[in-house]
Order: structure tokens, then sequence, then C-alpha cells
């Protein structure tokens, strides 16, 4: 497939008075992509989404949507895009099938009540038609910005935090859309901070860390570039620096009561845990072992976890 | 067009579906009508033009607003800041609306003083009076979009609105004649925006014809609201004051 750049970002910097949103960011995404934006609460990546948009001037730097400067002629790269914001605010005292109607329309696109509905139904809306949308559940005004995210059948859609006010069935629900909207040809940028789900969905993802791009492929080229060991995860209490003592072992941390060990060679150090914990009269419990995460990742090339430990 | 109408049938609908709007836009005024009515049921043939003008000053300084603030407020502004549509095109439909709602509320008040208080009215009288009333609104409405522009928030912007509707209410000669008035003021209030409107909607509407002053009323009132649109424009954002 011949390449075509749906989306150019160079060299952007965005401030809010005296702080510096982003900073330097440069990326671009290809048509028929699903563009993932990892990073924790205030890296920037709903402002970076904003200057794509045209919501948020930035100081500094280019953004192309479909080979056309935000700058020069904003009309024109919103009309290519399905926006579905951070916070969810559409007109509320409209039903759910009124304001589908008058967001296309806002694109010119004119749907007939045929198409509305069906639109509806890929989100389990159809329901809820007549229903005013202020009285609509968190998650179902959630897919509801989804639905008239792409009611101007925009051929790239960018969703900032797409599912995270919904339940994993709903969240589920939301991926297999996103996947559709990726079968039929469209370029999708969203922004989460679930590692599992950039890894789920999207083909590359950019990490962010506050206000710069540390690090964007795919999913698994991210993984291997790091050369990042396997994680061995047990239940055990030992001081940190005798077990980062132990053979091949390369990081060793505690998440919650769990202790993550980095290891080249797994099995040669789990049978020396076993050892260092028996000399101290502790057993080793619930052994796991896993293969290295973005949520590794991010925390190698940030030195931070990507979400707090809960 | 099909765009600027199906947004503004949208716009229509949020008006008419919101408690608080409703009440403030429509009940309210047959509500002062009757307040008034209870204190001076005689002369509700001189007060019925007082009440239209009083309504129209509430209705641009304050109400006129609120839905447009509360969408500020809530982040819909931003979101249709998002699409192609062009601002101009979302004023113009909320202003389209709101200036039928402020003539509604006239009419409104009209016939609770005539069916409450058989408060003459006539043909001729109501044709001259409607485009004073309209001149009014606008200019009204113009310098409630200035005040909304400087508030951060929509309860500010309600402060600030009522604090001028109360002053300019007891100074233009609709509640206290003129000439109870200090004299620098009455030298002073002609020159502000409510006056002129109240002269101009009564010698319409007790006697049908133009108030002989009528020239420089309609020209100030169109200095003001070119005047204050311009700047209101100036001062639009789509977002709160953070
Ligand atoms: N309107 C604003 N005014 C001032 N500062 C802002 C504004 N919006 C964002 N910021 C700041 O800019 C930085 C980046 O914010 P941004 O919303 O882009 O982060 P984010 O990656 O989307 O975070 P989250 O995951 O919490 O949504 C943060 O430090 C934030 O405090
Ligand atoms: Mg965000």
């Amino acid at each position: 497939m011949k390449q075509q750049s749906m989306i150019d970002v160079k060299n952007v910097t965005a401030a809010y008075g005296a702080l510096t949103a982003l900073n330097g960011v440069s990326l671009n995404v290809q048509k028929g992509e699903i563009f993932g934006l990892l990073g924790p609460n205030g890296a920037g990546k709903t402002t970076l989404l904003a200057s794509v948009e045209g919501l948020h001037k930035p100081k500094q730097g280019d953004v192309h949507v479909g080979g056309i400067s935000v700058q020069a002629d904003p009309v024109a790269t919103k009309r290519q895009l399905g926006i579905q914001l951070q916070k969810t605010a559409l007109l509320d005292d409209l039903t759910v099938a009124e304001l589908v109607e008058v967001y296309a329309a806002l694109y010119e696109v004119y749907l007939t009540s045929k198409e509305i509905d069906s639109l509806l139904a890929r989100f389990d809306l159809v329901e809820k038609r007549n229903t005013l949308a202020r009285r609509l559940s968190g998650g179902q005004q959630q897919r509801l910005a989804l639905a008239v995210a792409i009611a101007n059948d925009p051929q790239i859609v960018l969703l900032d935090e797409p599912t995270s006010a919904l339940d994993p069935h709903a969240r589920r629900a939301v991926w297999d859309i996103v996947r559709q909207l990726h079968d039929e040809g469209r370029t999708i940028v969203l922004t989460t901070h679930a590692m599992e789900e950039a890894e789920a969905l999207c083909g590359r993802i950019a990490i962010i860390d506050r206000g710069q791009i540390v690090a964007c492929d795919t999913p698994s080229a991210l993984i291997a570039n790091l050369k990042l060991n396997s994680m061995l995860k047990a239940t055990v209490e030992l001081p940190l620096d005798q077990v980062r003592a132990l053979p091949e072992v390369s990081a060793a941390r505690y998440t919650g009561q769990y202790l993550e060990v980095e290891s080249a060679r797994p099995e040669v150090t789990l049978t020396a845990l076993h050892e260092l914990a028996a000399r101290s009269g502790r057993s080793v419990r619930d052994v796991a072992l896993r293969q290295p995460n973005l949520e590794d990742v991010f925390l190698k090339l940030t030195g931070r976890a990507l979400v707090e430990s809960n | 067009m099909k765009r600027f109408l199906i947004l503004t049938k949208a716009m229509t609908l949020m008006h008419l579906r919101n408690g608080y709007v409703l009440f403030w836009n429509f009940a309210f005024p047959v509500l002062l009508m009757v307040i008034y009515g209870a204190i001076m049921s005689q002369f509700m043939d001189y007060m019925t033009p007082g009440v239209i003008v009083l309504n129209a000053l509430s209705f641009g300084l304050v109400s006129s607003s609120t839905m447009m603030l509360e969408m500020r407020e809530k982040g819909v502004l931003r979101r249709l800041q998002a699409t192609p549509l062009p601002a101009v095109q979302l004023i113009g439909s909320y202003l389209l609306v709101n200036i039928v709602i402020g003539v509604l509320q006239s009419a409104l008040i009209i016939v609770a003083g005539v069916l409450l208080y058989k408060v003459n009215v006539t043909a001729m009288g109501l044709l001259i009076a409607y485009p004073m009333i309209l001149f009014g609104l606008l200019a009204f409405m113009a310098l409630g979009g200035i005040i909304s522009g400087v508030s951060a928030k929509s309860g500010s912007a309600t402060a600030i609105g009522m604090t001028i509707y109360f002053l300019l209410m007891f100074i233009s000669d609709m509640i206290f004649p003129l000439d109870m008035l200090p004299n620098w003021l009455q030298n002073v209030v002609p020159y502000l925006p409510a006056y002129p409107v109240a002269q101009l909607v009564r010698s319409a509407m007790l006697e049908a014809t133009l108030d002989p002053k009528w020239m420089t009323h309609i020209l100030l009132l169109l200095a003001y609201g070119i005047g204050a649109t311009f700047i209101a424009a100036k001062l639009f954002r789509w977002e709160p004051k953070t």
C-alpha cells in the first residue's frame, strides 16, 4: 500500500501561559493506521490532539492534516476529522438521534433517520434514540460521543480516552468498533493510559511523557528494541539489594505486594531466589513468569510507572 | 443554509426543553405583569410599555445569554469549535432564536395586560411599537454579549447584568419620573440605553405616534447596538476563563 501521511506534526511546542505542555513534538500518522498516544496524566496527549483539531494554537511548529496546514485552513482540516474530546460535552438538551443529526449537519452531512438508526445500532443506542442526552448513563454518553464522532463519516478519527469511563465489557465493545473503523480504511488516533489497550489496538504507539515523545514504534518493536528481559513475579519479602545481587538479574522492584524481577534467564534466577528465601526462613509463593510489556518499556524509558501502582 | 436551519431548530429545542430558561423567558414576564398589576392596577395602560421595556432589558442583559454561557461552561462550545461550523453561524442562529423569544415575551406581556387589566392597545400603536421594541432588544442583547465576554463565569455575568439592570430600571423614567432625579443625572440618563427605548415604546403604545425625539433615540440605539455588537464579537470566547 502506498504510504500517505494523514497527520503530520512537526516540532510542535505548546504552552498554557508559563507551563510548557508540549516540547518539540513530531510525529506522522499514515493512512489506515491505528495510532496510540500512551502516557500518564498531564503528559500532553490532549494538548497534542487539540493542536491537530485546531483547538489549541501551538507556540511553535507545524501541523498538517491530510496535507493541509491546520493554521492556514482550519475549516478544511476540521472537515476531515471525526472528534471525541476527553470531556464529553454535547448539546445535552437534545435527544440522542437529534444530536447525531445536528453534529453531522455541522459538517454539512445530512443523515436520513434510517442512517441515524444504523449508526446508533453500532453503538447499541437505538433504544435510546429519543432519550435526552443528559439522561444517559456515563458509559452511554461516552458511546454517544463516539457515534457523534463518526456521524460525519470522517477519514480520520481522533479519540481522546475513548474507554476511560467504561466497564470491561463496554470497553471491549469500543475496541471492536475501533477495529471496525480501521477495517473501513479510516485512520485512527487514540489516547490512553492503559497499556493493554494500546497493545490490543494500536499498530503504532508514541509514548509521551512530560510533553515529549520518548519513543514511537510498533508495540512489539518497542519491547524488543529495549531488549527487556522476562519478568519473574512472586510473593516474597526480601531485601531488594539482595535480590538484585542474584544471578542474571537486571532489575528488581516491588509493585504492591509482588516482587518483580527482571531476568535474562528466569529459571536460574528462580532457583537462586528460592535458596535466598530459604536461608531467611521464608518461602516464595505465587510464582509467575511474564513477557515484558509496554508498562516495562515506559518504566525503562522514563524511570517512572505509567499508572501509579494501586 | 440547511446547516443553519438544523442548528437553529436544535437551538430552539434546547431553549424549550430547559426548565430554567423556560421560566425566565416565558413565566417571568407574565409574573412581572401580575406583580405590577397588583400594586397599581388602575395605571396599567401607562405601566405596560414600561414592563415591556424592563423585561426586554433584563432579557437582553441577562437571560438571553444564559444558554450560551451554560454551553461555554460545560465545554459544548469547545466541542462545536472543533467542527467546521463558522462562529458567525453559531452566534447568528443563537441570536435569531433569542430575538424571537424576546419578541414573544413582549407579546405575552401585552396579552396579559389586555386580558388581566383591559389595557388599551391599538393596531397602529403596536405597528409603531414593535420596531421600537426590536431596536431596544438588539441593543440590550448586544450589551449582554459584552457582559458575557468580560465575565469569567455565568454567575458573575448574571451579577453584573442584574446590577446594570436595576440601575437603569430606577433612573430611566420607568419607575420614577425623570424630574425626581438629581439634575446632573437627568442630563446623563437620556444617553443611556434604556431611556430612549422607554420613550419610543411608550409614545407608540399610548398615543400611537413616534416620540418627538425619535430620530435621536433611534440613532443612539443604533450606536449602542452596533458598537456593542462589535465589542461583544471581539470578546467572544469558546471557553470559560481559567
Ligand atoms: N486549559 C489549560 N490551562 C492550563 N494548563 C493546562 C490546560 N490544559 C492542560 N494544561 C496543562 O498542560 C499539561 C498537559 O495537559 P494535557 O491535558 O494535554 O495532558 P494529558 O496527557 O491529556 O493528561 P490526561 O491523561 O490527564 O488527560 C498538564 O500539565 C496540564 O496541567
Ligand atoms: Mg487528556
